[in-house]
């Protein structure tokens, strides 16, 4: 630096300059003695099977925002580090044991009484107990801390403790989501809540402590080493790295720095899956399902023809195959296969047929429309908007694309202001049927976002979620009648169920999400 | 100087305050609200209307601004509405991070810039200055986050030796610290270093076609002193102004930077706030960018003076 000074420079020639300027930029990465690139990769020693140690960084598309920690967001993987639930789902559905041990269900479906674990430490110190549960639920119940399912928990009236770790909460009405409910609700801290929703501290019973929180950077945990899962986790810490921007993400995967990642788009998981060194797994868990939307007081869509026209001009193998980079699966109804509700000629109810189109929107009058269409402005979202564009073109729907950034399309949703067409991606069919349409806004019986209503959706709905069991004949039958009056009305026009992909660099091993994406690390580690 | 100050002072401070309502209006302008947002995916417009009240949105919007700038003189900050936290602490957090990356940039500018504006203004050889023209048409004409991309591929993916993202703090880990530091810095540095190379030389050729160097040449001074002693000095007041100016384009390019190497800082936080719709936080980020313009062009102004006696006696 000195060399540019004007009391030395008579001294210094150009070439003397310019030496030094490439000096002092080699310098600088010299200097350093270890290396950047191979720290972020370091792991746990030895070779294999479960072991200790080791700090896992897991890579987001998005921040974590505190204010929805209790509500269904782009970003849930901090809820199962941090917090327990009372059950989780298997693959198949069935609730297995969490902080609730064993649970006994009303024959009439109006209570359910849960005994709970006795060796449940807070972070704080402080004993988990029944009075936790009760906390939990009613937290749930509070409109501010807009939870999908909060229908779910209004439904429990009273809560009749017996002793610490027993207690039966009692319905108004049978309720078949009730498990989802268990799935959904973590049980936060009551001293602390207020603090864990402003984002300043998360205290749960879970396999981890916050440690810190850089918004839109990054946030750090540690192990609990007072954990009720003996000799669980195995990790030292955890991680989550924010990374926006897809390209970034992806680097940052391949370089090893990221050794885990929910947020890496189809087409470029598409480009990993021959490596080696990536572990690929896709999750049947219907957390975003591709759909069109319509707004039924838009122009021409309140035909449902139209909107089934629609449904008949998508040909959703080439939206799966070019948009989602394949890890996606082609259906007309919201169900996944693990749902109850799920069934092939569901799936298949609508295919590609321009031809039926045409003659649809013939039979409701129509040769050429021309219609608003709205799509989020993120990349992957433009790309699933092109797709759909070209394809109602050539049945005569010519569309005005309107990209719109996040907020604004979510105040549309919420105000029922959205133009006569959008496509964006909806959860809750991973569940019981009947969450779906009690909780998923586009959805809802009672209010949605295309304006729909018929009493007979509503009947057909309240009767399938007003009963005790979820998968009898019974309730499989109204799962039917559901989804008759979705293929028949195509107010929503399914078009892809795709569950989370994780990407798992060659180290990461054991990382779960439950059926609401909450990352579930209590088992996983980093080979050597 | 101090009345030359004195005499620029007012119009700084009339500029932050258009500046505070401009940003006040525009953040309310963009659709969107942070009351929707905060209220999460499902809510109905009850709970997003409680939102709303509890934020204070449903107050007239000059109430709103006023009670901002009241706060503001105050020292106070406020709560941020999404991203959780102070205002303050989020900005403390952020401001190392981004101070790093502007510094480090800034010194490659410096190091990049000097040599080859010198370079290009005084070289005989025409490969050479071609050289100079085309590595500065080619950075100015490459957008950064290309830029950004290609080192990444180069030396994080390929050649494996930087880290593609992410950050250390100078202070407590310096070794990490630089080679996290380096790509970001030089992918910000490199159009700014290429606008200042250009005037460097535009500026130097002016000098060194002056009458005062045709007659150092005559007495016999040598090339070198007329360049670095006479030439240089003459050509650096218009680019120090040009570098204060790039300054603002280092804080602006900052926030597209700090996206690409996922870099902690408060370009960062601008992004998560605008999309947020977070406006305490973009509302006083953005003031004190404009702040820091504002006193950078003023410390300009007065460099400029100080090296120039005729500015200060205008």
């Amino acid at each position: 630096m000195t060399a540019f000074t004007t009391s030395s420079a008579p001294g210094v020639s150009r070439r003397a300059l310019l030496r030094g300027g490439l000096a002092g930029a080699g310098l600088l990465t010299l200097a350093a003695c270890r290396s950047a690139a191979d720290t972020a990769t370091s792991a746990a020693s030895g070779s294999a099977g479960p072991r200790r140690g080791g700090v896992l960084t897991v890579g987001a598309g998005v921040d974590f925002t505190p204010s929805l920690l209790f509500a269904q967001s782009a970003n849930t993987l901090v809820q199962r580090l941090v917090f327990n639930t009372l059950t989780r789902y298997d693959d198949r559905l069935q609730p297995q044991p969490e902080l609730a041990t064993s649970w006994q269900v009303a024959a009439d479906g109006t209570g359910v009484t849960l005994k709970l674990r006795e060796d449940v430490l807070f972070h704080s110190g402080r004993k988990f107990t029944a009075d936790d549960v009760v906390f939990a639920v009613k937290n749930l119940q509070n409109p501010a801390r807009s939870a999908q399912l909060r229908s779910t928990a209004a439904a429990v009236t009273d809560f009749r403790k017996n002793g610490d770790f027993e207690l039966t909460l009692v319905l108004a009405h049978p309720v078949s989501n009730l498990f989802d409910l268990f799935e959904f609700m973590i049980i936060p801290d009551a001293v602390s809540v207020e603090e864990a929703v402003a984002g300043t501290r998360l205290i749960g019973t879970g396999p981890f402590t916050l440690t810190d929180r850089k918004p839109g950077s990054s946030i750090t945990f540690a192990r609990n080493e007072k954990y009720w899962n003996p000799g669980r986790p195995y990790l030292d810490g955890v991680e989550i790295r924010i990374v926006p921007q897809a390209e970034s993400l992806l680097s940052s995967l391949r370089t090893g720095q990221t050794q885990l990642s929910y947020s890496v788009r189809g087409k470029d998981v598409a480009t990993l899956k021959d490596d080696p060194q990536f572990h690929i797994k896709q999750y049947d868990t219907g957390a975003g399902a591709y759909y069109i939307g319509a707004n039924l007081t838009g122009e021409h869509v309140g035909d449902k023809r139209v909107r089934q026209a629609i449904a008949w001009a998508v040909d959703r193998e080439r939206l799966v195959q070019q948009a989602l980079g394949g890890y996606g699966t082609v259906s007309s109804a919201p169900w996944p296969k693990s749902s109850p509700a799920y069934s092939e000629a569901n799936a298949t109810r609508y295919s590609h047929n321009p031809d039926k189109a045409r003659a649809l929107l013939k039979e409701a009058g129509l040769d050429s429309i021309t219609l608003p269409f709205a799509h989020s402005n993120e990349p992957g979202s433009t790309a699933v908007a092109q797709i759909l564009q070209y394809d109602l073109k050539q049945v005569g729907i010519e569309t005005v694309l309107q990209p719109t950034d996040s907020p604004t399309m979510q105040k549309q949703l919420i105000s029922q202001t959205m133009p006569a067409l959008w496509t964006l991606s909806h959860g809750f069919a991973q569940l019981h049927p009947a969450t779906l349409a009690v909780s998923a806004y586009p959805f809802n019986e009672a209010k949605n976002s295309s304006r729909f209503s018929s009493p007979a959706y509503t009947d057909v709905v309240q009767k399938a979620w007003n009963r005790p069991d979820s998968d009898g004949a019974e309730a499989k039958a109204l799962y039917q009648q559901i989804t008759d009056v979705l293929l028949d009305e195509e107010f929503v026009i399914d078009l892809a169920i795709a569950g989370l992909v994780e990407v798992a660099g060659g180290k990461a091993r054991g990382a779960d999400l439950n059926k609401f994406g909450y990352l579930n690390l209590d088992d996983a580690y980093l080979t050597a | 100087m101090r009345t030359f100050l004195v005499k620029r002072l007012p119009s700084g401070l009339l500029v932050l305050v258009l500046a505070s309502f401009l940003v006040f209006l525009i953040l309310r302008l963009i659709p969107g609200d942070p009351a929707t947002s905060l209220a999460g995916p499902d809510a109905g417009p009850e709970a997003v209307a409680a939102v709303r009240g509890r934020l204070g949105l449903d107050r007239p919007l000059l109430t709103q601004y006023v009670s901002w700038l009241g706060h503001l003189v105050t020292g106070d900050l406020g709560p941020s509405y999404a991203i959780g936290g102070q205002v303050a602490d989020l900005i403390g957090n952020g401001l190392g991070a981004t101070v790093q990356l502007t510094l480090g940039a800034l010194l490659l500018v410096i190091l990049i810039a000097l040599p080859l504006g010198v370079l290009g203004a005084t070289t005989r050889r025409r490969p050479v200055a071609a050289a100079v023209r085309a590595f500065t048409t080619a950075v100015l004409a490459v957008p950064p986050f290309v830029t950004g991309v290609l080192l990444v591929l180069l030396f994080a993916v390929t050649l494996g030796l930087l880290p593609a993202g992410g950050h250390e703090s100078l202070l407590d880990q310096p070794d990490l610290a630089v080679q996290y530091l380096l790509m970001p810095a030089v992918c910000l540095a490199l159009p700014s270093a290429a606008v200042l190379a250009r005037y460097l030389k535009d500026g130097m050729e002016r000098a060194l076609a002056e009458d005062y160097v045709r007659t150092a040449t005559a007495l016999g001074v040598s090339r070198r002193r007329i360049v670095w002693q006479h030439a240089l000095p003459n050509a650096l007041p218009p680019a120090i102004t040009v570098l204060g100016l790039q300054i603002g384009q280092l804080i602006a390019g900052a926030v597209l930077v700090e996206r690409i190497f996922a870099w902690p800082g408060l370009g960062q936080l601008i992004e998560q706030g605008v999309i947020r719709r977070d406006y305490p936080v973009v509302q006083d980020l953005l003031l004190l960018i404009v702040a820091v313009y504002v006193t950078v062009q003023l410390l300009t102004d007065l460099v400029y003076a100080w090296l120039d006696p005729r500015i200060r006696w205008e």
